[in-house]
């Protein structure tokens, strides 16, 4: 399934923002939205995560922490505000008109990554001349 | 010594797809060529309509075809027979194509110039809605043996498309497939949605297709043309 590319991308990014803070850096965590009206599995993408990330530099103990975004859309008719469900057919449970606008559901973002920056020898020492 | 950094911009996780996806669409712009990306489940039937659309109407525009195949290149055959130009991108496991592939075909095979490029995704009502490739238009087949309630059951994909193609529709009389229950979830999820009946084994309904192609096409080159004039005074 396609699960294991969205966890690659989101590890690329992770990569990329390790690389624009220099070496010596690693990512603790990374939190991620999914909308309910995209076509991703948590679970799946979770998994293929915890597979791949040892093989990008930094990442290794990169912990993936998942929020998911339940839709909500205006009604086409009566602009209602409501959560379209497969159950309702996506129809408003107020007067049974459909989706006019989703407002929110079709998010598949990075929204945070916690980074760990450890100075360099160089850097300690001199920090350690400057303290005495 | 450990510092942390919080690094809070926002990105989009499938976000260099949707650039390959953009440049993409530049390439079809270069060869006045407008895009059409063909998506449903395996068996629906998007290699019988473009062999029938072609045999049919063939002569309305020009066509090129880029199939998308886990394996063999058996529907690139098919296209080929029919006199149509065919490129094959082979996806090995991957459940569907995306910008990634095209950009690669586009860059290692020059395609023919022509009015119509038809992108046949890999048979699969789920993955392919996540990936653009750089298509002008979305099209979803849904076959009249698959029952009505699919749109209930993937309605990511019909959300996302610009029409749904009812397929096998000389079928209808032996299944239990109501039309207007399917179009009504369709339009419930999608608004904007129009929707098409066609048999690709009868020819029902590929005249009003043809048509529809016909306007996209000419809509899509005035755009064209208009840009380039827009360029033009711009210089
Ligand atoms: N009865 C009928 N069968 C069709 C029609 N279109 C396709 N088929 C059959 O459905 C099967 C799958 O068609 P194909 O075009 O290969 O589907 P694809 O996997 O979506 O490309 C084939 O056996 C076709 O002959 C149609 O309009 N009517
Ligand atoms: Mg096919
Ligand atoms: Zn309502």
């Amino acid at each position: 399934m396609h699960e294991a590319a969205i966890a690659k991308s989101i590890l690329e990014i992770v990569g990329e923002r390790l690389q624009s803070l220099g070496a010596h850096t690693n990512a603790q965590s990374v939190e991620v939205l999914f909308g309910e009206f995209r076509n991703v599995d948590p679970e799946s993408v979770s998994f293929a995560f915890d597979s791949m990330r040892a093989l990008f530099s930094g990442c290794s103990d990169c912990r993936l922490s998942i929020n998911t975004v339940t839709a909500a859309a205006h009604c086409k008719d009566n602009h209602h505000q409501y959560r379209p469900q497969a159950e309702n057919a996506y129809r408003c449970p107020t007067c049974g008109s459909g989706i006019g606008k989703l407002l929110q559901g079709e998010e598949l973002d990075v929204v945070n990554v916690v980074i760990e920056i450890e100075r360099p020898d160089k850097e300690k020492k001199q920090h350690a001349r400057v303290g005495r | 010594m450990h510092e942390s950094a919080d690094e809070h911009a926002i990105e989009r996780i499938l976000g260099k797809n949707e650039e390959m996806a953009d440049h993409n669409r530049e390439h079809f712009k270069s060869l006045g060529a407008c895009a059409f990306n063909l998506m449903s489940a395996p068996g629906a039937g998007k290699t019988s309509l473009l062999e029938t659309t072609f045999k049919i109407a063939g002569g309305k525009f020009s066509s090129c075809v880029i199939e998308g195949d886990m394996v063999g290149d058996l529907d690139a055959d098919r296209i080929k027979k029919v006199g149509v130009p065919v490129h094959q991108i082979s996806t090995g496991r991957s459940c569907h194509l995306d910008a990634q592939m095209v950009a690669r075909l586009l860059h290692a095979e020059p395609l023919e110039k022509a009015d119509a490029i038809f992108i046949e995704n890999v048979g699969n009502l789920v993955c392919p809605a996540e990936f653009p490739l750089g298509e002008h238009r979305r099209i979803v087949l849904l076959s009249v043996t698959e029952g009505d309630d699919k749109p209930i059951k993937y309605p990511v994909i019909f959300r996302n498309c610009d029409l749904v193609i009812f397929t096998k529709c000389d079928l209808l009389e032996h299944v239990d497939f109501n039309i207007s229950e399917a179009i009504r979830h369709i339009e419930a999820i999608n608004p904007a949605v129009k929707t098409m009946q066609i048999s690709a084994k009868t020819g029902y309904g590929v005249e009003q297709w043809a048509a529809w192609l016909v306007s996209e096409i000419s809509e899509f080159k005035q755009h064209l043309k208009s840009d380039k004039h827009v360029h033009h005074t711009a210089h």
